[in-house]
């Protein structure tokens, strides 16, 4: 057994002086301003979504309510939004707007990260006929324009948000297959998954263990860039008519609703607009935040 | 008046708010004509000195004081305009890594041709294209490169790294610069072509009239290239003075310490390994492995990566394999691991085939390896304990077994017990290959293979890991397999030593017997090219004949 | 040594390689938007017919839409009319889908072919000016602008556009290719740009391209967005590397390195990604056509899947696929000239 004095000369040796990682993290999220205020609007609609009840000024646009005296009421201090065609206010709506969209994007990440997660990390780590496969199927999907595919599928079933997000969920996850494959191949050439088979670990062992925590950073910021393109899909889908039924407020079909009024009634369109620009812009900001946080390319 | 006159210079870099202080008083001095040695260990500052030199430090660092005098002139007095004029004219620098130096999508043509039209123009010169490409020939000449068209046409990926390495040369040497600066050159290539390099740029040195300042590690490269030498540690110049006092009456214990941690490769100093006279542990008959790659259009092609290799390791003994890049002693030992199959012949490892093991997979409890880069052997996100636990989980151990196990082997590697918390971000490079070595003792092996493990570690280093490594063979019995291209080191280390050669065992035997009288020509050219640091050494080294060089290596010249 | 440093058989085959990749990509779409057409709940024959047609007209449509004969009868029959260019007749008009659809590609061919100038016109540039002034005020603003480019859906800005038109720009054209009143000039493409080029016809050219600034603006704007984004890391992530390094410390001025040498290694990136993301390319072009009434192959897609004329939409899917290997294919040659390490590369 080594002397107390042995085990001194092995510490000796220059132990890097470092902030951890995830305060070096920290820090440069903190550094920049655009990626908090990504933070404060993604929460803010996540908010809103949950709170609207409490929220919106007028809970009862929300449904079926007409109020005929005060259709397409221009913005003023009651309806600081205005109000549409069958007189709701249209921030109530655009509050409540933002059920739908988030309820989209936790219906189509839900499914999409995990299958796309887990085929990528197969697809990378296996190699042989596995990635053949899955990367081959991934580049077929990968060729469908997702909107065709999302109406095809919207059209033949019928336009309910369930199978909206089945429609887009069919498409997403090639992207996270495709990012974490890239991910997964290179960690998986690294000595310490050899090392780990090596001592013994099994397959399972090492995709859960080795492997996917080297892709967490990745996955998480391609994760929050994604919401936005669903929220932005979804509401393209609403827009063409295959988004969720009347009355329920989405801002997609609100934005089309409002087009037939262009372009004296401005607000109609305008408003619900601005909403799902301004969820999408928190998603995106917080998003490329994390990305110079974790120093990853997505 | 000394060419190059650096004073009291101090530099910090400042990274997210914190700043580090990383030259601090450093004072050196490079007059007309002289060579001059810069060397220290990772993160000593020996680049960071050239990089203030030639104005290319990163945006956050700042030279706090001090003062860099080129030919009386404080440079850093001077706007980047005018310093920009000193570049590549004045003084040059040979770029470190020969492999990224080159933008892969532009000829080397390319490079060259953009280098000395924009100088001509810095001058006020007017030359033609055929005139640029006319010199360019003549330079490329110089740094020994036989067929200069042909690497004008080159794109970089064409070239050996050696080529690159001369071609890098060429470029400092294009305007005739009064000062070289050199930056580990060669360091990323094998030996043989290193030696070649430094030979180039030294008869370049006496033939043009340069003075060189050579950054180095490698106190073989510094009684190579240089007369004076400065010896640096964390910023600071602990030691400076003429190449015979450094080398032979060093007054630190930093320098003593160096010095004593380079393994000798002649003389009286060096270490036999005993033998132990034990079977086989490992038997290797008529090994060779085939690699094929598929083509549409083509034939395909196969690669040769092992031939007909045919070895035995002894039980108990530090088994060598000596060889450059391609020469196939990777592939060799991840066939020992079970980690490649054998094209043919036949590998026995206690007395099993090692076709016989399911999967063609080696029992773990039998070999475990060790790799070359610690930064990769170690999974970022997981603590030390949880790296060790994997292969005492896997071996079955109650929590309770393991704990106290990752304990036992934390001392065993002469680390304390708290490092069980940390992360490898956390750990220095000769730490990480300790518990990359733990894991490996963890699963109990008989063979441990050592790929390379201290290629990637300072000397230093180097040194207490290897005597780890002397204590753990003869306190847990084990066997090495331990493959290298440092030949200085496994003259020290391996009780045997096999010489590879485009997958060929062109030599084996006991250090002893090989070094002493090394038969094969490939053998003697490896040994003669082994940087060494004292006389003794290197009139004791081989001789090798042009001939034979011509026909066993692989000549970086054409 | 021989003089021939090209080695272009190893690009060949690295083409054929990839042509091969496509001609399973299409293989495998045409399997899986049949499967879609066929398996998915809901008769064929009946969306064809409406609600109101009586099982005896249903079942008479099935026989003549061959919908009776086993599955794979039935795809082999599709796969080998697609193949030859026929994908049968349109449930709705009656007329063959593929005369449908010729009619109307050249509009969207011109309006995708002008959008990608101007994605990459617009994002390369502007990405190398981020890059080169890298966390100054002109990189904030530029990452700005290629946020909300990224950010607004194509449809949304169409609508802007439109909406600003109709307050600041009364007189110009919102829908359509070119002003009612100008007589086509006919010619090979069908695209409106060059035909009216070569037919000497200005007043062609000039409608056309104000028909096509919102659309084509609307189309690109998340393009330009991308791409400056890839372009501006692309770079940066290049700057890093030792071969700047090698130049600069031999004088060859910053703007020469950046502009001359980075922005070739840099293109790679982004194009690469322009390739993968043409699928979406052409899904939005659905929306803007629609927005625009351009009257294009997009919007007769759209239209097809509303009406559920499954034919013509299998045939839309199978057209939107082919758009997307052949861009690839182009993308791929594209990259191959640029980078020599894809031309020197042997087979793997």
């Amino acid at each position: 057994m080594p002397s107390p004095d042995d085990t001194m000369r092995a510490v000796e040796e220059e132990t890097p002086v470092i902030l951890s990682a995830r305060r070096m993290a920290w820090m440069r999220f903190r550094s920049n301003p655009a990626a908090l205020i990504g933070g404060f609007m993604v929460i803010s609609v996540i908010l809103a979504a949950i709170f609207a009840p409490l929220i919106a000024p007028y809970p009862e646009a929300a449904g079926n309510t007409i109020d005929f005296a005060n259709r397409h009421a221009a913005p003023s201090a009651e309806n600081f939004a205005g109000t549409d065609k069958v007189g709701r206010d249209i921030f109530s709506r655009v509050i409540f707007g933002f059920r739908v969209s988030l309820l989209l994007v936790i219906g189509v990440l839900g499914i999409a990260v995990p299958v796309g997660a887990a085929l990528g990390l197969a697809a990378g780590y296996f190699g042989g006929r596995t990635e053949l496969l899955i990367t081959g199927f991934t580049n077929v999907m990968l060729a469908i324009p997702p909107l065709v595919i999302a109406l095809a599928v919207g059209s033949i079933l019928t336009p309910t948000l369930v199978n909206a997000m089945i429609a887009i969920a069919l498409l997403w996850w090639t992207w996270h297959a495709r990012l974490v494959y890239r991910v997964a191949k290179s960690v998986a050439a690294e000595d310490f998954v050899e090392a780990a088979r090596l001592a013994g670990a099994s397959h399972w062992h090492v995709l859960t263990r080795e492997i996917l925590p080297n892709c967490i950073a990745v996955i998480s910021v391609k994760t929050t860039l994604d919401a936005a393109f669903v929220i932005l899909f979804g509401a393209t889908l609403s827009f063409l008519g295959l988004g969720v039924r009347p009355p329920t407020p989405d801002l997609g079909s609100m934005v089309a609703d409002g087009r037939q009024f262009l372009p004296e009634m401005w607000w109609g369109v305008f408003f619900p607009a601005l909403g799902i620009f301004y969820a999408t812009l928190g998603f995106n900001l917080l998003g490329d935040g994390l990305r110079d946080m974790f120093d990853v390319e997505v | 008046m000394a060419l190059l006159d650096i004073r009291d210079l101090n530099v910090s870099f400042t990274s997210y708010g914190q700043r580090t202080h990383v030259l601090r008083d450093v004072s050196l001095k490079v007059g007309e004509g002289q060579r001059v040695a810069l060397i220290g260990e990772t993160g000593s500052g020996k680049s960071v000195t050239s990089k203030t030199v030639l104005n290319t430090l990163p945006g956050n660092a700042s030279v706090e004081s001090g003062q860099v005098f080129w030919r009386g002139t404080d440079l850093l007095t001077r706007p980047d305009r005018e310093r920009e004029k000193l570049k590549g004219i004045e003084m040059s620098v040979v770029m470190q890594d020969p492999l990224s130096s080159f933008n892969p999508v532009f000829t080397i043509g390319h490079h060259l041709d953009s280098v000395l039209y924009w100088a001509d123009r810095r001058a006020g010169r007017r030359r033609g294209r055929a005139e640029r490409t006319a010199h360019i020939r003549q330079v490329l000449r110089k740094v020994q490169l036989a067929d200069p068209d042909r690497v004008i046409a080159a794109w970089p990926a064409q070239l050996s790294g050696g080529m690159r390495q001369r071609v890098l040369i060429a470029l400092a040497l294009m305007n005739r610069p009064a000062m070289l600066i050199a930056d580990e050159p060669g360091t990323a290539l094998d030996v043989t072509t290193q030696d070649e390099i430094l030979r180039l740029i030294n008869d370049l040195v006496t033939e043009e009239g340069l003075s060189l300042l050579m950054i180095t590690h490698n106190l073989g490269v510094v009684r190579m290239t240089a007369d004076y030498v400065y010896v640096m540690r964390k910023g600071v110049i602990v030691e400076h003075g003429p190449l015979k006092q450094i080398f032979e009456a060093p007054q630190t214990d930093y320098c003593r310490e160096l010095i004593g941690a380079i393994p000798p490769l002649y003389g009286a100093a060096v270490k036999d390994q005993p033998l132990s006279g034990e079977p086989p542990l490992v038997k290797l008959e008529n090994v060779s492995k085939r690699f094929t790659r598929r083509h549409l259009l083509r034939r395909d092609e196969t690669v040769d990566a092992v031939r007909n290799v045919s070895l035995e390791v002894p039980r108990g003994e530090i088994f060598g394999i000596a060889g450059e890049s391609g020469s196939g002693k990777t592939t060799l030992a991840r066939m020992v691991m079970g980690m490649l199959g054998a094209t043919e012949g036949e590998i026995v490892i206690d007395g099993v085939r090692l076709t016989d093991h399911a999967e063609g997979r080696i029992d773990r409890r039998m070999a475990q390896i060790v790799y070359q880069n610690p930064g990769t052997s170690l999974n970022p996100k997981r603590t030390v304990a949880q790296t060790l636990d994997v292969p005492l989980h896997f071996a079955g151990l109650d929590k309770a077994a393991r704990a106290r196990r990752t304990d036992e082997l934390l001392e065993r590697v002469d680390l304390p017990r708290h490092f069980a918390s940390r992360y490898p971000h956390e750990l220095s490079g000769g730490q990480k290959q300790r518990i990359a070595i733990a894991r490996a003792l963890a699963a109990d092996p008989k063979l441990i293979v050592l790929d390379e493990p201290t290629s990637a570690l300072d000397v230093s280093v180097q040194k207490r890991v290897i005597t780890l490594l002397e204590e753990l063979r003869s306190d847990l019995g084990l066997t090495y397999l331990f493959i290298s291209h440092d030949l200085s080191l496994m003259r020290n280390f391996c009780s045997h030593i096999a010489v590879m050669l485009r997958g060929e065992v062109v030599e084996q035997g006991t250090p002893a017997e090989v070094f002493a009288d090394p038969r094969h020509p490939y053998t003697r050219a490896l040994i003669a090219a082994v940087p060494v640091i004292t006389d003794a050494e290197d009139a004791a080294k081989p001789v090798v004949t042009e001939a034979e060089k011509k026909r066993f290596l692989v000549s970086s010249a054409a | 040594m021989g003089k021939v440093f090209f080695v272009a058989s190893g690009f060949i085959e690295f083409l054929l390689r990839r042509i091969l990749g496509f001609a399973v990509i299409l293989l495998v779409l045409s399997l899986m938007i049949f499967a879609l057409a066929r398996v998915v709940p809901g008769d064929p024959a009946r969306m064809a017919m409406g609600p109101s047609a009586s099982a005896e007209q249903v079942e008479a449509m099935r026989e003549q839409m061959g919908l009776n004969d086993p599955l794979p009868t039935q795809y082999f029959r599709f796969l080998s009319g697609a193949v030859r260019g026929d994908f049968g007749v349109s449930l709705i008009s009656g007329r063959p889908v593929t005369e449908q659809i010729l009619r109307l590609l050249p509009a969207t061919l011109e309006l995708v072919l002008v959008t990608l100038l101007l994605m990459m016109v617009l994002g390369v540039p502007l990405g190398v000016l981020a890059a080169r002034y890298r966390n100054g005020w002109v990189d904030t603003l530029l990452r700005l602008i290629s946020m909300v480019g990224v950010t607004m859906p194509a449809f949304l800005v169409a609508i802007l556009l439109q909406l600003f038109a109709a307050f600041y720009l009364s007189d110009w054209p919102l829908l359509g290719r070119i002003d009612r009143g100008i007589e086509l000039p006919g010619g090979p493409t069908g695209l409106l740009l060059i035909d009216g080029l070569l037919a000497g016809r200005l007043d062609v050219v000039r409608s056309a391209l104000q028909h096509l600034a919102f659309p084509a603006f609307a189309l690109a704007l998340s393009g330009i967005g991308q791409i400056m984004r890839l372009t501006r890391s692309a770079m940066i992530e290049n700057l890093r590397r030792d071969h700047v390094q090698t130049l600069r410390s031999f004088g060859v001025p910053d703007r020469v390195v950046t502009f001359r040498y980075l922005l070739k290694l840099s293109s790679i990136a982004p194009l690469t990604i322009m390739g993968l993301e043409f699928a979406s390319l052409i899904g939005n072009a659905f929306v803007v056509e629609m927005v625009f009434a351009w009257g294009g192959f997009a919007s007769h897609g759209l239209e097809s899947i509303m009406q559920n004329d499954l034919n013509a939409v299998m045939a839309v899917v199978m057209v939107s696929g082919i758009f997307f290997v052949l861009a690839n294919l182009a993308i791929d040659i594209l990259i191959g000239v640029i980078d020599p390490r894809l031309r020197l590369k042997e087979g793997r």
